[in-house]
């Protein structure tokens, strides 16, 4: 007995000596219990001096830039709060969703989420009212076309971060020496990537993005510029719509008839976007933040102006003597009910208004190049940035995703099915039928 | 491995010859012994694989709402959900597939490479260290790297062959969702082989060259001295490694997640990613759970034939 | 390279060339094909944005060393190595500590339940972590173990240790139980007949197996994408996913790094190949 003693004791102290051994490697690493707030000063010893407010935020991350820019926040916010501890964290949109849906799972939802849906979290009751968290001076700035895109049952759960908004982008030299306008209809958009591809083969006319990524994107630009929409006006789901058909049969048939990249399928708005870039790629519909990206990678490697390819963007091509519509995308703060005490609701408050300051909004829009959601930060945008002016024109008035609609993520996968098996062949009819039975039915 | 060696029976003969004579209390801490040496592992195992497994479990057969909330049980709804949606047999066709086809290919192909690397040349020290880079790199990366190569607009293969003067144009290399499958499972196998090496080489490593010596004597020809001796030493670390080996592949993730993501239309999904879609981009976790756990019972029963078949036969290995 | 060929000088035949040439041809080809993908990588990495997307060269037109400078500056690349090593390092440390002694109570010992031991470490590895998120996040909270490296090291070394106890148990069977008995009878007890006697000879085994766990949890990156939130304890394999922007993708900036993350382990393997040989030139194998 004394034997068995001894060697479950050895064996105890081995692995304890072993956990101790792992935690000593770490160093820096603080213990667990406080490593909520893993700020990088905030000795131990001042800790109980002063009660602070923690804020724990989980922020997308748009782009290089992003993780810095909240770095600096952090450091400037919690400088000029002494009593709040603010940490933020920067995810990938690859992996955001694995991220936030773990941790909720968990109940250890952020206090403040900056993302695209809500939907669902308000399904659960997760989140507060978003006009008790903002003041209402800060609430004030938002333009309301785009409060109105988080409203469900008549309270508004997100207040915009910021948006974009998507044109079409054309390559100047290409549609020029194959003697093409710029298409403002369907047919003519056929008939100009037609065109292109009996002037150079090896360019791909028109570019479609159907895949899992933003498959929902391409339905969109077309049901919405066939007069066509999700919904009905009382907010039915009409996706087996026959204008609605018409539009993914048309999309689908410029894939067949070889006027577009080869597999939209597969083919993301990033590979659409390089090959523009790199001038294989006649005509997209891409994001406003393009130009951005297309004067970055010239500037970074001294692309002499010869080799640089000349583009413009237009209104994206409509049918049926519909006007264009431009895709809205906009992301969102929500507020986690957390519990909180006022002290906290008063620090979220303060997190806001120190977030849509206007220098410091348009300054986090800029950041990325992407689009206001505010008046005041619209203004500021476009009186500095002379080629976002119309830009800011267009956010203003485009579409939006029905995201406040409880079944929008079954939908979004949906339409991205759809698409990808009339890819495959399938009967595009048939397949939107069937959507709209188990989305609707 | 252990055909020739007599450890086993000499320990329990060492058992019995001993057991008889301690006392009622050394007789106890013997019986316990062997458990205090594999708690660690128990408690290690117990922690951190074990209770995530049972609330796997848990969650199949819970109604779980969009942002993750447990909402009671639901029988098994999410189970007669899966098994009826039509994607589930197609992409339980394809994970198949893909489990077969690497875990065979890379099996073979590995084991051959280490017969050639277990050879005496110069180089072989660059030649071993070259062979684990695929193992080294992270797959998320290495799946990137070979879409890159392949990609059809500015891959280096099509700019490398076009450049030798092989094509003229570019080639598309994954003109059907079948052929961007097989690039994955390409891509599978070049990763997986290495551990098969490896593997083997260890097996290989421990085989006492006087047993090579005495077939030689014996006027034993290559191919025989592989099938009579080195075929049968390294079989117990071969199943072992191929049964993990197994399992792995039937979960991996990164490679197809990063190549395809399942496109077209769950044509290059396995289970896996079909159920990373269902639980992080549709918000199904209940069904999600139902995949991993159906994915679950097949393995179990695959891994469990395929150990009896190989471990029992013949020898009391087990 | 240095271990004592002991290839008897014999008349060279023609047969013989041949298989060497043979030989040294399979070879090469095999590191022709492994490395493609990272002269591929390599290239990517020193070309700048548009040279990649044009497709027209193979090599850089002009090597941009300065993407492999430039990652340092972008993203605490120094951090996140560090902490892959340590948390590679601590994981096959654990994962060691606790599977050599079940390996050893299985091969040596014989008790109730060792069969349903060793189905038990099986089936313990026949979910993915992937399936397995969101009650590894649950335990974890539950210890106070979530953005922390520690938390990595356990769960890193407990889906390792199906593979350890496995191989090293294949590997401690295989190697004779006399001389571990001569040092009982010698007055050694069980751990240090095991220390002293069993694993210097089971070196092979064990030196496969620590690359095995090494390089596993080097390349782990699903878990501790949703364990770790501060960047500053991120391991390589999510802290380069900095380069994976929603507006587009760094591939020059994502491949640069990834070379990076490839030569701790081939170090470590090159340092450690050694013993893989060795182990069986010592000799005692059979005992």
């Amino acid at each position: 007995m004394k034997k068995f003693l001894a060697t479950l004791l050895a064996l105890v102290m081995v692995l304890s000596l072993a956990a101790c051994g792992g935690g000593s490697d770490q160093g820096a690493t603080p213990p667990p219990a406080d490593s909520g707030s893993t700020g990088t000063e905030a000795p131990p010893a001042d800790a109980g001096s002063g009660e602070k407010t923690a804020i724990k935020v989980i922020a997308a991350e748009y782009g290089q830039n992003t993780k810095q820019w909240w770095a600096d926040f952090v450091t400037e916010f919690n400088g000029s709060h002494d009593d709040i501890e603010l940490t933020v964290e920067a995810v990938s949109w690859n992996d955001i969703y694995t991220v936030v849906n773990t941790r909720v799972a968990n109940n250890d939802a952020p206090d403040i989420l900056n993302i695209d849906v809500f939907a669902d979290y308000v399904a659960d009751d997760l989140l507060l009212p978003i006009q008790d968290c903002v003041s209402d001076e800060t609430y004030a700035k938002f333009y309301d076309a785009f409060l109105e895109q988080s409203n469900i049952d008549g309270t508004i759960w997100a207040i915009p971060d910021l948006a974009s908004a998507r044109a079409m982008y054309y390559n100047t030299d290409i549609l020029e020496a194959a003697g093409v306008e710029v298409p403002t209809t369907w047919d003519e958009l056929k008939a100009a990537c037609e065109a292109i591809k009996a002037y150079d083969s090896s360019i791909y006319p028109w570019g479609i993005d159907m895949t899992t990524d933003e498959g929902q994107a391409a339905f969109a630009y077309y049901i919405w510029n066939n007069g066509s929409d999700f919904t009905d006006a009382s907010g039915n789901w009409t996706l087996d719509a026959d204008a609605n058909v018409e539009a993914i049969e048309y999309a689908v048939g410029l894939v067949e008839d070889g006027l577009t990249n080869t597999d939209p399928a597969n083919e993301t708005r990033y590979a659409l976007q390089d090959l523009f870039g790199a001038g294989k790629l006649a005509m997209m519909i891409g994001p406003n933040s393009i130009p951005t990206y297309i004067a970055d990678n010239y500037a970074k490697a001294n692309t002499p102006a010869e080799e640089q390819i000349s583009y413009a963007f237009a209104a994206i091509p409509t049918n049926g003597g519909n006007s264009s519509v431009s895709a809205g995308v906009m992301d969102r703060f929500m507020v986690f009910d957390n519990d909180d005490s006022d002290e906290k609701i008063e620090a979220i408050k303060e997190f806001f208004d120190f977030f849509y300051e206007d220098t410091r909004y348009s300054d986090w829009v800029l950041m990325e190049g992407f689009l206001p959601a505010t008046s005041a930060g619209g203004e500021i945008v476009a009186a500095s940035d002379e080629s976002m002016a119309p830009w800011v024109e267009i956010v203003g008035s485009c579409k939006f995703y029905p995201t406040a609609k409880a079944e929008w993520a079954d939908v979004k996968q949906g339409v991205i099915d759809v698409e990808q098996q009339a890819l495959l062949g399938g009967d595009v009819k048939e397949l939107l039928e069937n959507l709209q039975a188990t989305i609707a039915g | 491995m252990s055909t020739k060696t007599p450890s086993a029976p000499a320990e329990a003969q060492e058992l019995t010859k001993k057991a008889p004579r301690p006392s009622g209390s050394k007789k106890l801490s013997r019986k316990i012994e062997p458990y205090i040496w594999i708690a660690p592992s128990i408690i290690l195992m117990a922690i951190f694989i074990v209770t995530p497994i049972v609330k796997v479990f848990q969650l199949s057969m819970s109604k779980v709402t969009r942002a993750g909330l447990v909402k009671g049980y639901n029988n098994f709804e999410n189970f007669s959900k899966v098994l009826k949606s039509p994607a589930f047999a197609l992409v339980l066709k394809n994970t198949i597939v893909w489990t077969i086809a690497v875990v065979v290919l890379s099996t073979v192909l590995g084991f051959m490479l280490a017969l050639v690397l277990n050879n005496k040349f110069r180089g072989r020290k660059v030649a071993r260290a070259i062979v684990v880079f695929p193992w080294a790199t992270t797959l998320v990366i290495q799946a990137s790297a070979w879409n890159f190569i392949i990609n059809k607009d500015y891959g280096t293969l099509n700019t490398l062959l076009m450049k030798i003067g092989l094509i003229s144009a570019p080639v598309n290399w994954t003109p059907t969702p079948a052929a961007y499958f097989a690039w994955e499972i390409a891509c599978g196998i070049f990763v997986t082989i290495p551990f098969v090496t490896f593997c083997v080489l260890s097996g290989l490593q421990s085989i006492d060259a006087s047993y090579y010596e005495a077939a030689t004597v014996d006027g034993a020809g290559y191919f025989q001295k592989l099938f009579s001796i080195t075929l049968p030493l390294v079989k117990s670390s071969l199943t072992v490694a191929t049964v993990l080996n197994i399992i792995y592949v039937f979960n991996s993730f990164p490679i197809i997640w990063t190549m395809t993501k399942g496109d077209p239309a769950n044509h290059t999904d396995t289970l896996v990613t079909y159920l990373y879609k269902l639980a992080f981009y549709n918000g199904k976790q209940g069904e999600a759970s139902a995949v991993s756990v159906i994915g679950f019972i097949i393995l179990l029963v695959c891994a469990s034939v395929y150990m009896i078949y190989t471990l029992r036969k013949g020898d009391d290995d087990l | 390279m240095s271990q004592p060929v002991n290839t008897v000088k014999k008349p060279v035949s023609i047969k013989k060339t041949i298989l060497r040439l043979l030989l040294y041809f399979v070879v090469l080809d095999v590191c022709v094909i492994t490395l493609y993908p990272y002269f591929a990588m390599l290239c990517t990495a020193l070309k700048n944005r548009v040279e990649i997307f044009s497709g027209d060269n193979i090599l850089p037109v002009t090597a941009l060393w300065s993407n492999f400078i430039d990652i340092w500056s972008r993203a605490p690349m120094a951090k996140y190595m560090l902490n892959s090593v340590l948390i590679a390092g601590g994981s096959t440390i654990i994962a060691m500590l606790c599977g050599i002694p079940a390996a050893y109570a299985l091969a040596r010992m014989k008790f109730r339940g060792q069969t349903a031991f060793l189905g038990f470490v099986i089936v313990s590895q026949m979910f993915a972590p992937v399936v397995l998120l969101i009650g590894i996040y649950q335990v974890m909270q539950r210890l106070g173990l979530t953005d922390n490296i520690l938390g990595l090291i356990f769960i890193n070394a407990a889906f390792n240790q199906a593979f350890t106890i496995w191989l090293l148990r294949g590997t401690f069977m295989g190697i004779s139980a006399e001389m571990e008995q001569a040092a009982t009878i010698d007055g050694c007890t069980r751990v240090q007949s095991m220390m002293k006697v069993l694993l210097p000879v089971a070196a092979p085994g064990i030196v496969t197996t620590l690359i095995f766990i090494f390089i596993n949890a080097w390349n782990e990156y699903t878990v501790a994408l949703c364990l770790i939130s501060t960047d500053t304890y991120k391991p390589l394999t999510v802290g380069i996913n900095t380069f994976n922007g929603y507006n587009m993708i760094e591939w020059q900036y994502l491949f640069a790094a990834s070379i990076f993350a490839i030569i701790p382990v081939v170090i470590l393997f090159m340092c450690i190949e050694k013993n893989l040989v060795s182990g069986l030139a010592s000799g005692g194998v059979k005992g």
